[in-house]
């Protein structure tokens, strides 16, 4: 229980430290990036409980970043429901959506697992562009998200969207921190490490996959939500395969076995793009090299990196 | 006598008037600045270069003259990577931490829509010198006061299309049609566009095949055989870029161009015309960008300009973003001012002159805030430089008849 509370104060003061910032630092520019870094880091860390704390890695995991950021802003375009009751429908529609890929990807194993979630994902990808009666096609979702206004509080402002994606990510980071920390937490490890042993125990491995493949899901498109109100609407770039390649940038880059590590991947990830995009046209370039680097000269994401040399050992406990 | 030493008081004073002085200077004329995010990466990196490339000729002219009612223009440019999360992103940077005071988009289609929903939060005055999507003036639904368009439109290029084609099927009895063009939104969309004015210029033809190719495919063996073997008389194609030449390079070996007449609407950009091995001559084509359309002297000069400058022609994204400084320029002129509130008022209904209007001149409509009176027509290839001859300007007349029509019909007035 300790450590809950300990979890929810550390959240609670980072909220507080944020909402201070834009009070300190004029220009907007630090609230768009924590904006986009919510968005893009509960995408991360949700692929990560798949990646890291299952041992399932999912190609497609972009499929319900960009479903989550599609159905939410479609919602608000086409129906009269309010801001709250569409973030709900979009989790459950995620969630339905997740049943069914899951269901068909959990019991292939490695690489057809990788391919099989790329292929759904390329589906998705596929249907939006064509339905484009509903979709608008390759010009993507376009006219803005109306009604952006939650109990008083315009989200189209851009410091109360700011507030509002620093509380949907601490408050995301919390509960799938919460989950790994469960016994269902540790059935994911036990299945990561050893299938067949957790098997034995008595652990229903379909089932544990199936559910914290939902589940991820389900954190991704709360990204997506974060992403579409960003953006006001929604495209087919956000759904496209190479979104699942950033969030797999992020959890390299910052770790597989923290818990924090795609957070903090994310964060170099997003600084990365909007220091060397300023600087010059060779972005692809210049992040290739720093990949390579991180590949190969600290052979591990930065945060494990920094938790060996501090004599720990990852969270996600990678043996 | 002892001279006089400096006291402290005179050293610092001394100093602080040389550190000021250039703040002063500046104070008298600050810059204006204007963002362009683009795309200068990636494949379609071209459009982006070749839009700032017409600016930065623009801007030298511009800053030489006095700049924007005396205060010199300074241009930002950022690369969005063809993302509208990125471009999105780009243009708030540029407005909220760059200090741009206005933005000229660069961005095509899906992007364009994503920097609009930017202007509609911050409010900021942006021209649209790339995206062709008609619906992005047209429909009001997207419409934002501040935001404008120096770019061609589809609905224009459809209407201009179809009553070209339907003259020259008219003189050579051409019925039977055929199109190919890339299997997506914007390929479909466009064809089903110009073969509606098409027909309405000219009922009694008739579509035998229609062959979509998938965007970026290396082969189009099978679609060139499938059109040869259907025997129309004509062919329409809105394939552009490398899809484009990759067609007519091909389409070659098979005679595919001597069996039919083609009318393609993308063909005469300096970028296609020249990429192309042999380029088989008597093809009809919309202008994208041409010296020879509008045929004036003022495009010559400024298409050779260019070339001089950057030792390739401009593009079509190039005119479009020199009209977008033109208006601008013009903007401040009329208002007597660069801030963009009055710029923005300026802009409705403004008229410049213009290299690229069909009569020197060309309009920011007011009721849509978009460029017409733009030179747009349809020639013939030929095989060698200007490679584009015998450009028929369009009537200007019949496109707002039918423009208007189009608006009604799909409730936008």
């Amino acid at each position: 229980m300790g450590r809950i509370f300990r979890d929810i104060a550390i959240g609670i003061l980072a909220i507080a430290v944020l909402a201070a910032v834009p009070h300190l630092i004029p220009g907007k520019a630090f609230q768009d990036f924590v904006i986009r870094c919510s968005s893009m880091a509960l995408f991360a860390t949700s692929l990560n409980l798949l990646v890291g704390y299952t041992g399932l890695s999912s190609f497609g995991h972009g499929l319900f970043f960009g479903l989550g950021t599609y159905s939410f802003a479609l919602l608000m375009q086409r129906t009269g429901i309010s801001l709250p009751m569409a973030f709900i429908a979009t989790l459950l529609i995620n969630a339905v959506t997740a049943v069914a890929v899951g269901a068909i990807c959990i019991r292939l194993r490695l690489i057809y697992f990788a391919f099989v979630t790329l292929a759904m994902q390329m589906l998705m990808h596929s249907i939006i562009i064509s339905w484009v009666g509903l979709t608008g096609g390759d010009q993507g979702l376009q006219g803005g998200i109306p009604r952006r206004v939650v109990a008083g509080i315009d989200l189209g402002n851009q410091y109360n969207l700011y507030i509002f994606a620093a509380v949907v990510l601490v408050i995301g980071l919390l509960i799938m921190r919460h989950i790994v920390n469960t016994s269902f937490g540790t059935s994911l490890r036990m299945i990561r490490d050893n299938e067949a042993r957790a098997s034995f125990l008595g652990i229903v491995v379909w089932r544990v996959k199936l559910t914290v493949f939902v589940l991820s899901a389900v954190f991704a498109s709360v990204g997506g939500i974060v992403m579409s109100l960003f953006v006001s609407g929604a495209y087919p770039e956000l759904i496209n395969w190479p979104i699942s390649g950033d969030a797999i940038f992020a959890i390299v880059m910052g770790g597989v076995g923290s818990f924090l590590g795609p957070t903090v991947g994310t964060m170099i990830l997003l600084l990365l793009n909007d220091v060397v995009t300023r600087q010059t046209e060779y972005y692809g370039l210049a992040l290739g090299i720093i990949i390579l680097a991180f590949a190969l000269g600290l052979r591990r994401g930065l945060l494990d990196f920094i938790t060996e040399r501090l004599g720990g050992r990852p969270a996600g406990g990678i043996s | 006598m002892k001279p006089t030493e400096p006291t402290r008081r005179t050293v610092l004073t001394g100093a602080a008037a040389v550190l000021a002085a250039p703040h002063i200077a500046g104070a008298q004329a600050k810059a204006v600045r204007i963002g362009m995010q683009a795309t200068f990466s990636g494949p379609l990196a071209q459009s982006g270069i070749t839009h700032r490339n017409a600016i930065e000729m623009e801007v030298d002219r511009i800053n030489a003259a006095g700049g924007l009612a005396g205060r010199p223009i300074e241009m930002v440019y950022r690369d969005s990577k063809s993302q509208p999360q990125e471009a999105a992103r780009v243009a708030r940077e540029l407005v909220n931490s760059d200090g741009c005071e206005m933005l000229l988009d660069a961005e095509s289609s899906a992007g364009s829509f994503a920097v609009q929903e930017v202007v509609r939060d911050l409010g900021v005055l942006c021209i649209h010198s790339s995206s062709e999507t008609s619906s992005l003036t047209a429909d009001p639904k997207y419409r934002v006061a501040s935001a404008f368009r120096s770019s061609r439109q589809g609905i224009h290029d459809a209407i201009v299309g179809g009553a070209y084609a339907a003259k020259v099927a008219d003189a050579r009895k051409l019925t039977k049609w055929a199109t190919c063009s890339p299997d997506y939104a914007y390929g479909r969309d466009t064809t089903a566009q110009y073969l509606e004015y098409l027909k309405h210029f000219k009922p009694d033809i008739e579509v035998i095949s229609q062959a979509w190719p998938k965007l970026g495919q290396p082969d189009f063996t099978e679609v060139i055989t499938k059109l040869i073997q259907a025997r129309p008389q004509a062919m329409y194609t809105a394939l552009y870029g490398g899809d484009l030449t990759a067609f007519i390079n091909q389409g070659n070996i098979y005679a595919l161009f001597s069996a039919m007449q083609v009318f393609s609407v993308n063909l005469a950009d300096y970028t296609a015309l020249t990429a192309i091995k042999n380029l088989p001559p008597g093809i009809a084509t919309g202008n994208r960008y041409v010296v020879t359309c509008p045929d004036t002297v003022a495009n010559r000069d400024w298409g050779e300009a260019y070339r001089k400058r950057f030792n390739e022609y401009p593009t079509n994204w190039s005119w479009q973003s020199s009209t977008g400084m033109r208006f601008y320029e013009g903007a401040a002129k009329k208002a007597g001012s660069a801030d963009p509130k009055k710029l923005a008022e300026a802009l409705r209904g403004l008229t410049i002159e213009c290299p690229f209007g069909v009569d020197g001149t060309v309009t920011m409509r007011a009721e849509d805030q978009t460029v017409v009176g733009y030179a747009i027509g349809w020639g013939t290839t030929l095989t060698k430089p200007p490679y584009v001859a015998d450009v028929k300007p369009a009537d200007w007349g019949t496109i707002f008849e039918l423009e208007t029509e189009w608006k009604k019909r799909n409730g936008f007035i």
